[in-house]
Parts: structure tokens; sequence; C-alpha cells
């Protein structure tokens, strides 16, 4: 377990500023953390272990570094991953992070949800509702009509084309959907 | 001139003043100045004069004049040689009284019976030329004669390189080495200089053998090392990380860290702070709904406004083009000073739905008009 390099920092930075924009700054410096025994558990902090990166609260970091590196296998919440080749993908399970926080979102019809949790891409006729401005390569969070947080993906058009597309236009790609938690139990 | 002789010295480009007379003091520093130009214009014009009277070539960048060799002797640069003690032979001959005779070129081969000459090529008493040596009385059997006769002359050569360097040493130590072998000795000071020639410590030297290593292929892991020399040191560490936990969770260094990096972003993309697109759609919403309210259809207003919103409306029906205007300041207001922080009713429950199109309705035409509208604001 180590703390991220400048580098790395940026890099995952900058992906989940695409999905949640300025309320980074909160995520990053000032949530209070809600796990942990301690009384104070502190804030939150950003480790890496074998090429994944986990959103940790202070106090159970601390705890952390009394198991042995290669016998340790996550700690908090698993937000994403670098790739062989240093670049940093998300994953599903930083999904709640990014749902709490999100600029942007996509509502599906409950008939194109389930093709959304097979992992298909969003098409405009499934789209329900959409948030305004979103422009092309944004980060989009996908929720069912209910507001129960599907999945993730990125914005193929802007709103505004949205509109004007034909019902068989990709409007989200898929990045992560909630199915993968049964379809990729190992890969997690 | 007649009345000054020069000696004029050609090779050096120089000329004197034999009888030159100066009178001892002067008044002011400019009238010496003066007289020592004076003088020297003279000498200067006397060797000119020599020069061209001189027979010239003509080549392609002028005529050229041969100097003669000069006649002043110039003092020594280096001081003069130490003479060279004698070497042991030279003692030994001097004690003995052996005189030294110099050999022909050539030399009479009883072998042969020809002139051969002494050294080299073909030489008189080659070790080559002997075909049969005739075994003695003290010879062992198993013995090899011809390998016998190689050896010993190696031993000889060798005896003799020995007595040559040390000769050599002698002569270091009064300081008459000659010349080509200081200039090959680095390390020994150039004659004259005060130098004293520096060892290199033991440390120094492994660190510098350490680094040179590093200069191959492998990085010096795999060369041969000799024997008392120990392997090249380095940190463990190629690579230095924060550290884990610093206190209690994060530590200061990362803290500044990450707010390093967050700056970077939020001031990389804070023009994007008021999204004036947003703000003209806003408008053209609001107007919409207004004119529908007005033609008296229900209004089907997103869920997530206020029920407020109606009566602000209504008020603003009474002043609408007041409120027009002021709507437009607004807006003007917001997208010239960013810093103003997004009205929140606004910006976070923008949405609206996607119906079912009829494009022949009223309300398409407002929204294309609406269209038109963003079009111009796009940038």
């Amino acid at each position: 377990m180590r703390p991220l390099d400048e580098k790395e920092t940026t890099l995952v930075f900058d992906k989940l500023h695409k999905f949640v924009g300025n309320n980074l700054q909160k995520i990053v410096m000032e949530n209070p953390s809600h796990e942990g025994p301690d009384l104070n558990p502190g804030r939150y902090c950003f480790r890496l272990q074998k090429n994944r990166v986990y959103y940790v609260s202070e106090s159970l970091v601390k705890r952390a570094t009394n198991i042995k590196r290669e016998k340790l296998v996550s700690m908090g919440t698993q937000i994403g991953k670098f790739t062989k080749s240093d670049k940093f993908h998300l994953t599903i399970q930083g999904l709640n992070l990014l749902a709490a926080s999100a600029k942007h979102k996509v509502w599906l019809k409950p008939t194109s949800e389930m093709s959304f949790l097979y992992g298909n891409r969003v098409l405009k006729g499934g789209v329900g509702r959409i948030t305004e401005n979103i422009l092309v390569n944004d980060g989009v969070v996908v929720y069912s009509m209910a507001d129960v947080p599907l999945g993730f993906g990125v914005a193929a058009k802007s709103t505004q084309d949205c509109r004007k597309m034909d019902p068989n236009g990709i409007v989200v790609h898929h990045l992560a959907d909630i199915g993968e938690y049964l379809r990729m139990e190992d890969e997690l | 001139m007649a009345q000054s002789e020069f000696e004029i010295d050609l090779g050096n480009l120089m000329a004197f003043d034999l009888h030159r007379q100066f009178p001892s003091t002067f008044s002011s520093r400019e009238e010496l100045v003066k007289e020592a130009i004076e003088q020297g214009t003279k000498l200067v014009q006397a060797v000119a004069d020599a020069l061209f009277n001189k027979p010239s070539t003509e080549e392609l960048d002028g005529p050229i004049v041969k100097l003669p060799a000069p006649t002043t002797k110039l003092p020594r640069e280096k001081p003069l040689p130490k003479p060279r003690p004698p070497t042991k032979w030279e003692l030994f001959a001097q004690k003995k009284g052996i005189d030294k005779h110099k050999k022909d070129k050539l030399a009479f081969d009883e072998q042969t019976g020809t002139w051969k000459r002494r050294h080299g090529y073909d030489r008189v008493n080659d070790d080559k030329d002997i075909p049969i040596i005739e075994a003695k009385m003290t010879d062992e059997p198993g013995t090899d004669p011809f390998a016998e006769r190689r050896k010993e002359k190696k031993s000889r050569v060798e005896k003799q390189e020995k007595n040559r360097l040390l000769n050599l040493k002698q002569a270091a130590k009064v300081g008459a080495l000659p010349s080509h072998v200081q200039l090959a000795a680095t390390a020994l000071p150039i004659t004259g200089t005060q130098a004293r020639p520096q060892k290199v410590g033991k440390t120094e030297l492994q660190n510098v053998a350490g680094m040179a290593s590093t200069a191959t292929a492998s990085g010096g892991k795999f060369d041969k090392k000799l024997p008392g020399e120990k392997p090249p040191k380095h940190e463990k560490k190629y690579r230095k990380f924060l550290p884990a936990v610093e206190g209690s969770g994060m530590g200061a260094l990362e803290k500044q860290q990450t707010e390093k990096v967050l700056n970077k972003l939020i001031s990389k993309n804070s023009h994007d702070v008021l999204n004036v697109e947003k703000a003209v759609n806003m408008y053209n919403v609001k107007k919409e709904k207004k004119r529908r309210n007005n033609e008296g259809k229900p209004s089907t207003r997103s869920k997530l406004k206020p029920n407020k919103k109606s009566l602000k409306k209504t008020s603003k029906r009474v002043s609408s083009s007041k409120g027009k205007q002021a709507q437009q300041y607004e807006i003007l207001y917001t997208k010239f000073c960013p810093l103003r922080p997004p009205l929140p009713s606004l910006l976070s429950s923008a949405s609206f739905y996607i119906e079912g199109r009829r494009e022949g309705t009223k309300r398409a035409e407002k929204r294309r008009k609406g269209d038109i509208f963003l079009e111009k604001f796009k940038f």
C-alpha cells in the first residue's frame, strides 16, 4: 500500500473530475468519513495497492499498515485500477461515490434498463431523462427511473445533439454497470 | 642616416639604436611619450627600408621576402637540462678502462661465408639459422636445446630491460630524465614545475571504479572483479514514495500534493463555472412556459421545480417587459462576472422531459427558435 504519485494523482483526479466536476474538492479534501471505529475517523484518502486505487478513511489506513503487503487484499472502497500502461480506469465499485456527487445524469426507461445491465450502450430510445449541458466525452452516471444508480459511462453526444438524433443513436457509451458484479465476479 | 647607426636584425624584425641618447629628465609624461614615439618611428622606418631593399618574389598575395636567420640570441625559456648520471655499465666501463668502439653494419657470417648485416632481417648470428646443436655430457636427456637457447635469450632481454629501468630511476632521482620519457610518464611532474605527484586514495578509487563500471551495457553488474574489489554500492530503493501513513492517516506532504493537483485541475476547468448556454436555455424554457400559461394549457412543469415559482411568474407577467429586460440583464451580468455563484435552484434541477415531438405545433416552433438562439451563444 502506498499513497499515489503526483502523476498518478493527476490521472485519478482527471477521471473523477469528468464525472463529478467541482465537487471533486469535497470528495478529496473535506468529506468526513464514517468508516472505522475511531471517534474521529478523519477524512478520506487514496491509496494504491497492486495497481488498484482505494478510497479509504484515514483511520482504516492506519490499521491496514499492520497487514503484510502481500496479504492485503482490499481496504475501503475500490474506485479504479491502473492498467499495465499506466492508464487509469474507473471500476464499478466506485459507483456510490460517483452517484452521490455526479454532475451529469441519465435516467433510463424501464424497457432499456436490462439492456444496459447486460453491458450494452444506451440508445436514445431508452433515455427517459437527461441533464442539460452535457458535452461530448463527459462522464455520465446512469440511473433507473426510480433513481437507483445502475452504472456509468461516457457521453457520446451533447444534450442538444441528443434531441435531434434518431431513436437508435448511441447516447452513452458503457463503462461500468452493476451487472458486472454477476458477470465479472472474478475480474473485479 | 649618418647620425645614428641602427643595428637591424631582420630575422627578428628588430632594429637597435646603438648611440641612443635620452635626456634624463623630462618635464612631463607627454613629452617623454612624444620623444619615445619619435625615436621609435625612425627605427621602424629603418626596418621597413631594409625589408623593401631585399629581393622579393611575386606570389598571389603580393611580394614575399625571405628573412635571413636572426642574429640576436634570445634567452632560454626553460632551464638547461641536467646532465645524465652515468649508467651502471658506464661506471663499470670507466673503472675497467673499456672503450667504446663503433661497430660496422655488415659482419662476416662464418656459416654461409657471406657478409650479412649485423641486426635485422637475415642477420649474422641468428638463432633460427642453427641447424644442429651437438649434445654435451652435461645435458640431460629430454631437454630441448633450442628451447633452452630461447629461454636464455629471453632472460637476457629481461635483465637488460631491468637494468635500463634502474638507470632511468637513477636519472629521475637527480632530475635528469630524458624528455621523451618525462612526457610519457604522466604521473611525473614536468621539469620546472613544483607540482608533487598525488596518490589517489582507496575510497576515491573505489568510487571512481564504481562510476566507471556503470558505463557498461549491463551497468557493471557482470564485470569481472579484481581480487579485493568490493561490489559497487547502490541504494536499494530506486523510486521514492510518500509515506503510507504519517501521523494518523494523511500527512502534510500528501495533503500538499493533493491540493496542488486539485488546484491545477480546477483552474484548468474554471472557465466553465458559468455555462452561458445553460443560462440561456433556462431563459428559453421559462419563456416557453410563460407562453404556455398564457395560452391556457396546463403547464407541464418539471416536478422538481417548487411551487412558488408560479407566483413569481404572475408577478413577472405584470411587468413582463421590464422582467424580460431584467432577465436579459441578469444573463449578461452573469456572463461577464463569472465569479457570481450560479443560482442553485436553476442549475441543480434543470432537466426536461423528452416527449414525443409534433413538429407542426407552436411549441416546436418555439423550440426551434430557441435552438437558433442557442446557436448564437455557442462558442
